[in-house]
């Protein structure tokens, strides 16, 4: 199975060609970057062709495409490869707005191509594990949950708004979310939120608290914040505490790491648990092959999308939002 | 010497007896319990006299100075005025009173009367939190910007379930949570904006746990998020402030240098859960101490009892939004009682 990768300009980029390289049914076969130094090195780096243009790409043998471009131009890209009839792995979050999101979702079923959404965090084995055990009623009837995905300032075009469409509720918001909906199939019916630029200086939100209430009556919060320094052992985390009748359950998904303290390096917490981006490109193969659809769908990502955007104009209000 | 009179001999009873009885300038004058044999307990083991009533004690004991309540929440504004009537220093456990409303006047009583009011907001007596604000003012984390905090464990078990009584204990908010509002309150200043969910009434009630999650916006900028719990097992209390130019974390489930755990451990064992203290001299005596020496030197104490009634509204907030789902702005808070 050939696939191509349309920017590098998001990080996972990188991951999820390493992932590909692990696997000897799928071949990196071409690489398009709008910022075509970044491109011609990374498809050095993973031997393969940098094409000039995504439509050249596109216009090449592959059967699937990986859209990892900075988040407005997720759009541009997807509805390309869509007409193209690729099947397409797009970088969450979807995009920067509803109207461009269900843009592409549209132009996915009108060409009756494969559209997932990636989240990788649905892919790590305690999550996985934690929601067997929700599902299974170990913890009885769930009624809140705690959760944080933080992390640290990427920099870049992520704190460039126009490119963005937003910082770090707009990249953060969207994982914890997916999460609940995946755990509880259910929806975010309103949110509150507090955002703000309190640790890396510049106009950007980098600090958020999120609180939503869900569709089944559970309450639960988010802190999204791009608030892990350079001195911390590790580059941020994923961690939720479930609250239910009969239990509490909590998840810390890169709990799995060894403590390492190095003269030359610090302290780092070496993470040695399960790829998630491999385990994520591996699902992406095997629904395609298998003719299944899409594990994570569009509007998984569009639903997910709406909570973040729903943040902002709580934020912007100052009051409670009604979600969707 | 002074010369305290203890009411209550409960799970906050038992560790300020223990504390008074450890200092040398206050003689415990007696202990109250309307329950005999907790009274006849406690009373023998720190060697003073049993009363079963607030009159009887008063009726028969001279030259107390100090009156201590360490009653349920609900009984502390009628003692603290009864007992400012009697006594020139009344110290009372936390929460000072059920509602802001209770609190104020209690305060305008006490100063009215020219009696020192003094509230039990130990958690500023935590060697780990007085390290955390002192790192903090050393600017070795920067400006502090996102902090979350965490406190709980299982749910208290006390006389007549009072706890479980809303409108005696005030849930979680009022009782667990306000530690946490009082010691951020002394880091980072004043607050602007409160959000907060809990678990339903129903919920709480039928399985006897309480949870709740709570947003304080600071007038600084300062974001926080408080975890209260009394769903599940075994007492922690942790925080992490995260600033611009680093972070700083205490969690008591982790950073940890004694665990006893017995073979037969009984689950769900009496009294509202008080951490054991690594320290020799732990934080509710250090507290005390404080207070007394306040009292002999006329010294302001570290936290005071309008500090108390300003931690009482940010429950209230919190409350508020919790039956409106809306933010809650301190200083448009609705001075009626939301019982």
């Amino acid at each position: 199975m050939k696939i191509g990768i349309i920017s590098f300009a998001h990080g996972h980029a990188y991951s999820y060609a390493d992932a590909i390289k692990k696997h000897s049914d799928l071949e990196l076969a071409g690489v398009f970057d709008e910022d075509a130094v970044r491109g011609r090195k990374a498809a050095e780096a993973y031997q393969t062709t940098f094409y000039e243009s995504y439509d050249d790409l596109l216009a090449t043998d592959i059967s699937s495409v990986i859209v990892t471009s900075e988040n407005v131009k997720h759009k541009e890209h997807v509805v390309a490869a869509a007409d193209a009839k690729k099947n397409i792995l797009c970088e969450k979050p979807i995009a920067t707005t509803v109207e461009d999101a269900k843009v592409m979702i549209e132009s996915c079923r009108k060409n009756d191509v494969f559209f997932q959404i990636a989240f990788p965090v649905r892919y790590n084995t305690p999550v996985k594990r934690a929601k067997e055990l929700i599902e299974t009623g170990k913890l009885g009837r769930v009624l809140a949950v705690k959760g944080t995905n933080r992390g640290t300032n990427p920099g870049g075009w992520f704190i460039d708004k126009e490119l963005s469409g937003g910082g770090a509720v707009m990249d953060h918001t969207v994982h914890v979310v997916d999460l609940l909906r995946w755990f509880m199939d259910t929806e975010v019916t309103d949110v509150y939120a507090e955002y703000d630029n309190l640790v890396s200086g510049g106009k950007i939100d980098d600090s958020g608290i999120l609180t939503m209430t869900l569709e089944n009556g559970v309450f639960a919060t988010l802190d999204c914040s791009w608030s892990r320094n350079d001195a911390y052992p590790t580059w941020g985390d994923v961690t939720l505490e479930v609250i239910g009748t009969e239990g509490t359950l909590t998840v810390d998904a890169f709990d799995q790491k060894v403590n390492v303290y190095s003269d030359k390096e610090g302290v780092n917490w070496d993470f040695w648990g399960d790829d998630m981006d491999e385990s994520l490109i591996r699902d992406f193969k095997e629904s395609i092959k298998e003719g299944r659809k899409p594990s994570i769908t569009g509007t998984d990502g569009l639903k997910a999308l709406e909570v973040a955007l729903s943040a902002y104009q709580s934020g912007e209000q100052k009051q409670t939002v009604t979600n969707g | 010497m002074i010369r305290v009179l203890l009411l209550g001999a409960g799970t906050m009873g038992t560790v300020h007896a223990e504390a008074y009885s450890s200092l040398d300038n206050v003689e415990i004058a007696g202990i109250v319990d309307i329950r005999k044999e907790h009274a006849d307990q406690l009373a023998a083991k720190v060697g003073t006299s049993p009363f079963y009533s607030y009159e009887e004690a008063l009726a028969q004991l001279e030259d107390v100075d100090v009156i201590d309540i360490c009653l349920p929440t609900y009984l502390h504004k009628e003692y603290a005025m009864k007992a400012a009537d009697q006594v020139k220093n009344v110290i009372c456990e936390k929460p000072l009173a059920r509602s802001s409303e209770e609190a104020r006047e209690m305060i305008d009583y006490c100063h009215k009367q020219e009696v020192r009011l003094f509230v039990g907001h130990v958690v500023r007596f935590f060697q780990e939190y007085n390290r955390i604000k002192d790192t903090i003012e050393a600017g070795k984390i920067g400006k502090p910007a996102v902090v979350r905090t965490t406190r709980g464990g299982t749910f208290p078990k006390a006389w007549k379930n009072w706890y479980g009584d809303f409108a005696k204990s005030g849930g979680l908010i009022l009782d667990l949570l306000l530690h946490d509002f009082d010691y951020l309150r002394s880091c980072f200043g004043e607050v602007e904006r409160v959000f907060a969910k809990k678990i339903a009434r129903k919920d709480a009630d039928e399985l006897s746990i309480d949870y709740a999650l709570v947003t304080l916006r600071f007038k600084s900028g300062v974001l926080a998020h408080l975890e209260g719990t009394w769903a599940h097992q075994g007492f922690s209390s942790g925080i992490e402030v995260a600033g611009t130019e680093g972070i700083i974390d205490y969690n008591s489930a982790k950073n940890s240098p004694l665990k006893h755990v017995s073979r037969e451990k009984e689950a769900g064992s009496a009294g509202v859960e008080v951490p054991e203290s690594p320290l020799a001299s732990n934080p509710y005596r250090e507290e005390l101490k404080h207070f007394i020496a306040c009292i002999s030197n006329g010294n302001e104490p570290l936290v005071t009892a309008d500090d108390g009634y300003q931690a009482i509204k940010i429950a209230k907030a919190a409350q508020q939004s919790c039956d409106t789902g809306k933010p809650v702005a301190i200083n448009e808070l609705m001075e009626v009682d939301v019982r």
